[in-house]
């Protein structure tokens, strides 16, 4: 096993918890940590500095932030791709690999593409491999052979990667962040009576001061202490990665007991922005060796992890971040071999080495030896979470950094802290006690009569513009696109800093521009000879922080709906059919043998998806009629009438019978796919076009449980069933309809319709009793041979009779004359929905009908979607089509141009297996029983 | 997800409510010509700014709603 | 003349105007940065798979001009054919395949429609146990579909246009049109006016804006659709991958990165900030496809502006006010279009006549009511 080699004595303000070693591997080996390590402050201890290999070029790469953001050290977890190591929490026993590497981390033969690496200048790609033509795919294979990141398997997850979940807050305040400001904000927010809430993206709050000398960790000590005593829900290991608009903010949880994530979706009634500063690189020649760091890294290293990060320093300092650096350095043991001071105009030329640093060169051409090169060159704002919310960054060029352009912000928005200003640690904290005390008064926590807290503008340091060396060096760590790239592209032409990011792909990799964006900015505006303000700035795109799709889903859950008989479907063997939000029978094992129960006996199909409508008032009359193409006012009590319903451009829509059951009640059946829509139609039309009609629509789709009895023998069925209701013929004629007892169970709806084709009885039954009345009619008609049938069953009797299915025969242009409704439709009526195109399309003939189709072949199906083609031009297409058990032959429903429609005409169908066949269009669209006289019986 | 005024039933989330868009007055059908038919089937002032529009509190009361939204910046009314 | 917008329609319609009928006085203003619109912004599938021949026969000549695009313009735009599969979850899905793939045939287009055995060979992540919430029935499979580097077509198309002498005019936009007795006499611009006869509108999400100011009515409504991108993992999934029924599709990139898209937004809108919504059902409906993918990160979520017709159908060619022209209501598909409505809006700006291949995608076809037919089978259509 390895040693904890570079581990420091313990540190005031360390992490890490001694008393709890642990092991885990990288690589394969087995490392010693402590719990409260990172997986990077582990391996740095253990004297690992190389974590990963660069993307493009497949350079070393070690530690630079130390930071969720660092770039250099991105891992495999097991089986969870780009695990940021430098925050991540080892484990006992975690897996931990280095990605995409081969054959390993040491001697990586891809790095082979640093030796070709002038060839790879920005915007390669789309300068070669254009001719000849076909290399292009080939060295697409080996660009994909190549690319980056970690691995993700097809197989199963285990259960603990494969858990998430969300829940919804309501905060009055939110605060996006946990540093000093962040803190200080929450707790008086929480103080003016707010209901607040703190998210920190670190494992610990405290921001900076964690990593401060002893006076910012005492003051540390007692932020802690205040906010433990002030009711602010705190969520650590957790980040704001959304701003959405009306204040809907999005967080994802981590570290959570049960899940692997969760995401947290908040409706801040105020959110204070509060992330603090993001240290930025310095671009110059060898910025990327491993070895070179952020001063923010080391004193992460040093402060909270007890990690000796070199043994050799070279210090490159603009502000009293690096300063402290140096002093921390010396504390650790490190010797400080030279501190270079940007403030007087110093500057580092290049690091010496390859694979880890060597050694510095000096402006002059001096050369130091050192393991350690620390930069300290300003800071970057993280403002995505302010852009989003509306900010237009403004540059600011005596602090050399961006700032929101708080003028644009919404109300319900408040920045705090770093990303506004600078001062000591009282000034900020009297600053971030405002803005709290502002946000609770702004979600109205506070009386209205308070007034609006005086936030003390934070004084903001003057900082040298220092973006770069002069060399070049690596401006985006994640993508290897370098300083070089980038004049390429404004050489180019590519000179908006959106297209020069583009082009070059700087800002698109896994660190989303949050260290890199302001020196791109800087590098083009010089290449130019613009401002940075003229150049302007690269939007931030959300997430804030990458989020996992597990979290993002949630446990993501469809519902299903089944009838009342589905216990029953599923103890005789139905094949479950996925029909939008129901899970139907499809059949029973036997689809061509249930039709022929039905043709020769007695079937029933469980029908309860079909969408049902409870219409009350004086004034349905009025509604159905403008609703449905036909003719309405005249239905009496005790009828059914079969109608369709066209949308205002004469398209189909939906169709179905309604029954009037009293005088002023009536009973309305739609598709069961048209359910909703169709309730929300008949709601539009009433509340929108006539809101004076006195109608009342209840949705009773779910209420009822509905069953179709169909076949010769239906009668005699039900007639063992029913009471008090006369099923004779004269007294119960074909679309009429009654109400009853049926197997014993009041409030029955029985209608005498014929979807099938067949004499036949549609129940709807009080939904719990659906089951009883089922299986009451299988019991009470087993002499009789019925059977139940299902969808597969009902699709072959109604093409059998010729019946259209909506969608189906029909699509989303058809007229209603094209789906063969002329009969129905009444363009006498004054109006109706849709009847001004379809005047029209009765004048000017329709372009193409339903017709019958039998091909003459009669044992050959065409799937449905064949096409029809007369002289290479397509002229129609088979929409439905079945073996008949019926006739013993192939059946089908045919959309044709109306010049084939012609009873009788010859056409060819193409089959997909390339072969065609001709067909005859038949005289009617029913092949079975065109009169009607089965289901008039 | 933005939030919609439902005289109703208070301030909910957008995803209770079916989007119904610019409301546009229907011709008289008897009198209408197919210009005129047509404008009205396909025609819409898909305005950058305020505009007014109906939402459906599907999930919700269940009524029609008019309500103003600006389509640039979403932030929303009540007419 | 003017071209509003620079699109690859509007930087396409340029180019062909220079090369094919050596037109070259065009200034084409675009008010941000060349790509800035939906053409910047859209996950670059190419398919040719429509559902009418009408529709075949127009995205075919697209595909093959995009093929020889790189040769001609000399800039690798990184076609990769991979093939396009649009999965059928439901009977009447799968009946809308077979319909497109025999209309497809008979155009002589490369599809077929493959079951849950062939997918899963082709995609090994993909769930196609029939345990699905929505089970995969089979999928059109679409060898030809593709995607494409959308900016690099951009690029080129500007590049070549500029070296035959077009004017690209970025950080300008047309603030105005000046109409004298029902035509076309100049423009107005941040950046000062314009004479000219003739303008094409090649603004998509801005459409309406832009034709406004020439008086002329569109029926097209703004919608934004978003997609977004994951970070990067070592490749796998070949294809590109669509689901009407759970609203997604996906490809996965050369760098490794996911691009997700979706169905337009809910509402009607000009906002491009995008939404959490958003990202959360397209979570949601991935894992479906895809269960193993828990872990994967989504890096990057954005919006572009759609211009959605009422009949899924493009907008092209004259308007009443003579010397307007309009290349619009390319709404969530329009980027495949780019070449060949590139080519045949100039042939139209050229000769004054409309090439027989968008002779159905005229604005008439409204007042008219014959309406194109790709409404027939509307899914996700990209
Ligand atoms: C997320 C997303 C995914 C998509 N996926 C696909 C896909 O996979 N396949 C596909 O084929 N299509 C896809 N599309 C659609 C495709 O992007 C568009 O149809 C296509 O890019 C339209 O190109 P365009 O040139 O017409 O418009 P745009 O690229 O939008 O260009 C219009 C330009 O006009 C400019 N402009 C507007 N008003 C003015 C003015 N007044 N003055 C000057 N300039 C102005 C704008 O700034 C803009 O740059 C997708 C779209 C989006 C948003
Ligand atoms: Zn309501």
């Amino acid at each position: 096993m390895k040693r904890q080699t570079r581990r420091l004595d313990r540190q005031p303000g360390e992490v890490i918890d001694r008393g709890s070693p642990l092991e885990f591997g990288w690589n394969g080996r087995s490392y010693p940590a402590y719990a409260g390590d990172t997986i990077a402050s582990a391996l740095a201890a253990c004297g690992e500095r190389v974590f990963s290999r660069s993307f493009k070029y497949h350079r070393r790469r070690g530690l630079l932030t130390a930071s969720y953001t660092d770039p250099g050290c991105i891992v495999q977890v097991g089986d969870e791709p780009n695990v940021r190591g430098a925050h991540r929490l080892v484990t006992p026993g975690m897996d931990v690999r280095s990605q995409d590497t081969w054959p390993s981390l040491a001697f990586d033969v891809k790095a082979a593409n640093e030796l070709v690496g002038r060839f790879l200048p920005a915007g390669f790609y789309y300068k070669t491999f254009i001719r000849p033509r076909p290399l292009w795919p080939t060295y697409e294979r080996v660009l994909r052979r190549f690319s980056h990141g970690g691995v993700v398997s097809p197989d199963p997850l285990s259960p603990e990667l494969s858990s998430y979940d969300k829940r919804q807050v309501h905060p009055d305040v939110l605060v996006a962040g946990g540093g000093p400001a962040g803190m200080t904000a929450a707790v008086a927010a929480a103080r003016a009576g707010a209901r607040v809430m703190l998210v920190e993206e670190e494992h610990s709050l405290g921001g900076h001061l964690r990593w401060g000398d002893k006076a910012d960790l005492a003051a540390l000590h007692d932020l802690r202490s205040l906010l433990a005593a002030s009711g602010v829900e705190v969520l650590t290991n957790s980040v704001v990665f959304g701003r959405y608009d009306h204040n809907h903010v999005a967080i994802v949880q981590r570290g959570l007991p049960h899940v692997y994530e969760r995401l947290v979706k908040a409706r801040a009634k105020t959110l204070v922005v509060s992330p603090g500063l993001i240290e930025r690189p310095y671009v110059f020649a060898g910025n990327d060796v491993p070895g070179v760091m952020l001063s923010t890294a080391v004193r992460r290293l040093i402060n909270l992890y007890a990690v000796k990060p070199g043994d050799r320093a070279v210090v490159l300092t603009a502000n009293p971040q690096g300063d402290a650096a140096v002093v921390d350095l010396e504390r650790a043991g490190v010797e400080v071999a030279h501190v270079v001071d940007a403030r007087g105009g110093d500057d580092l030329v290049r690091v010496l080495g390859r694979g880890g640093v060597k050694g510095v060169e000096l402006v002059g051409g001096h050369r130091i030896e050192c393991d350690l090169v620390v930069t300290a060159v300003g800071w970057t704002a993280p403002l995505t979470l302010l852009t989003m919310a509306g900010t237009v960054a403004a540059y600011d060029s005596r602090a050399a950094r961006y700032f929101p352009g708080t003028a644009t912000l919404p109300d319900d928005v408040l920045p705090a802290g770093g990303v506004v200003g600078d001062g000591t640690l009282d000034e900020l904290v009297a600053h971030a006690d405002a803005v709290g005390r502002e946000a609770a008064r702004r979600a109205g926590s506070m009386s209205r009569r308070e007034p609006a807290a005086e936030i003390p503008a934070l004084p903001v340091d003057a900082h040298p513009e220092l973006f770069h060396g002069p060399t070049h060096g690596i401006v985006d760590f994640s993508e290897d696109v370098s300083s070089r790239d980038l004049l390429t592209a404004v050489e180019e032409g590519y000179s908006s800093a959106e297209l020069a990011k583009r082009y070059t792909t700087a800002t698109m990799g896994p660190t989303q521009g949050k260290l890199e964006s302001v020196n791109v900015v800087a590098i083009i505006a010089e290449a130019t000879g613009r401002t940075i303000s003229q150049t302007g700035t690269t939007t931030w795109r959300p997430p804030y922080a990458p989020v996992t799709l597990g979290a993002l889903a949630g446990r993501h859950r469809e519902p299903v709906r089944y009838s009342p008989m589905h216990p029953w479907h599923e103890r005789h063997g139905a094949a479950p059919l996925v029909a939008g939000a129901w899970i139907r029978p499809d059949h029973y094992g036997d689809p061509a043998g249930e039709v022929l129960a039905v043709r020769e006996r007695v079937g029933i199909i469980d029908v309860t998806p079909i969408g049902k409508l409870d219409l009350r008032g004086p004034d349905v009359p009025k509604l159905l009629n403008l609703l449905y193409v036909n003719r309405w006012s005249k239905l009496e009590v005790g009828r059914v009438r079969y109608g369709v319903m066209c949308a205002e451009d004469g398209v189909v829509l939906d169709d179905g019978v309604t029954g009037r059951l009293g005088d002023q009640h009536y009973l309305m059946s739609t598709t069961s796919s048209g359910a909703a829509s169709v309730w929300e139609w008949v709601e539009s039309w009433l509340q929108t076009e006539h809101p004076g009609w006195q109608v009342h629509v209840t949705p009773v789709t779910t209420s009822y449980a509905s069953i179709n009895v169909a076949g010769p023998r239906s009668r005699e069925l039900l007639g063992r069933v029913v009471a008090e209701i006369d099923l004779t013929p004269q007294a119960f004629p074909y679309m009429h309809v009654r109400t009853g007892r049926v197997a014993g169970v009041d409030g029955c709806v029985l209608w005498r319709i014929g979807f099938t084709g067949e004499l036949s009885f549609e129940l709807h039954v009080p939904a719990s009793y659906g089951l009883h009345v089922w299986e009451t009619l299988l019991d009470s008609g087993n002499d009789l041979g019925v059977r139940a049938f299902g969808i597969e069953a009902q699709r072959i009797l109604r093409l059998e009779k010729g019946h259209l299915i909506v969608g189906q025969d029909t699509d989303g242009l058809t007229q209603a004359f094209s789906a063969g409704l002329d009969g129905l439709i009444r363009l006498d009526k004054d109006d109706f929905v849709g009847r001004s195109e379809l005047v029209w399309q009765a004048e000017a003939a329709a372009e193409s009908r339903l017709v019958g189709l039998h091909p003459n072949d009669a044992s050959v199906v065409p799937e449905e979607g064949s096409q029809l083609i007369e002289a290479g031009v397509i002229c129609g297409r088979v929409t439905s089509s079945r073996w008949s058990p019926t006739l013993h032959r192939s059946i089908c429903l045919a959309q044709v141009a109306t010049e084939f429609a012609e009873p009788g005409t010859l056409v060819t169908v193409r089959l997909p297996d390339g072969r065609s066949v001709p067909a005859t269009v038949t005289e009617h669209l029913a092949s079975v029983d065109p009169e009607g006289a089965r289901l008039r019986g | 997800m933005i939030l919609i005024p439902c005289p109703w039933c208070g301030s909910r989330d957008a995803g209770e409510f079916a989007y119904g868009g610019e409301p546009t007055p229907r011709p008289d059908p008897r009198t209408a010509t197919r210009e005129q038919w047509r404008g009205y089937l396909y025609l819409r002032n898909n305005v950058a700014g305020w505009t007014t529009e109906r939402w459906y509190h599907r999930m919700g009361c269940r009524r029609y709603l008019t309500v103003q939204r600006n389509t640039v910046t979403n932030e929303v009314r009540q007419p | 003349m003017v071209i509003v917008g620079g699109g690859v329609h509007g930087l396409a319609t340029a180019y062909y105007l220079a090369r094919n009928h050596g037109i070259t006085n065009v200034a084409v203003l675009e008010k941000s940065y060349i790509g800035s619109g939906g053409s910047g912004r859209n996950t670059a599938i190419l398919r040719s798979n429509y559902l009418t021949p009408d529709g075949v026969r127009f995205y075919d000549r697209s595909l093959k001009l995009y093929e020889r695009l790189a040769a001609e313009l000399n800039y690798n735009v990184m076609f990769s054919r991979r093939g396009h599969l649009t999965l059928a979850h439901n009977d009447s899905s799968l009946r809308t395949m077979r319909w497109r793939a025999e209309v497809n045939k008979a155009s002589g287009v490369d599809s077929e429609v493959i079951g849950p055995a062939d997918i899963k060979k082709l995609v090994p992540f993909m769930d196609t146990s029939e345990r699905a919430r929505y089970p995969i029935l089979g999928a059109l499979y679409h060898p030809p579909g593709g995607i494409i580097r959308h900016d690099a077509v951009v690029w080129g198309y500007a590049r070549a246009a500029d070296a035959m002498g077009v004017h690209v005019h970025q950080d300008t936009e047309l603030t105005g049109i000046d109409v004298e007795q029902g035509r076309v006499t100049g423009v107005r611009t941040s950046r000062g006016s314009i004479a000219t006869r003739v303008v094409v509108n090649c603004t998509a999400g801005w459409s309406t804006l832009v034709a406004n100011l020439a008086g002329v009515r569109l029926p097209v409504q703004t919608f934004p659709l978003q997609a977004a991108v994951t970070e990067p993992v070592r490749p796998f999934l070949d294809t590109v991958v669509v689901s009407g029924t759970l609203h997604v599709y996906v490809s996965q990139t050369d760098r490794g990165e996911l691009v997700f898209g979706a169905s337009v937004d809910p509402f009607a809108s000009y906002s491009t900030r995008g939404t959490l919504e958003f990202v959360e059902g397209l979570a949601g409906h991935v894992l479906q496809l895809m269960p193993s993918l828990s872990t994967l990160r989504l890096l990057r979520q954005w919006a572009g502006l759609c211009d959605m017709t009422p009949d899924f159908a493009p907008i092209m060619g004259h308007t009443e006010v003579d010397g307007f022209l309009v290349d619009v209501g390319w709404g969530t598909y329009g980027f495949k279009a780019g070449p060949v409505a590139g080519e045949t809006m100039a042939e139209c700006v050229a000769t004054g006549r409309t090439p027989e291949l968008i002779s159905a995608f005229g604005l008439r076809r409204f007042a008219d009511g014959s309406l194109v037919g790709e409404k027939g089978a509307a899914a996700v259509g990209h």
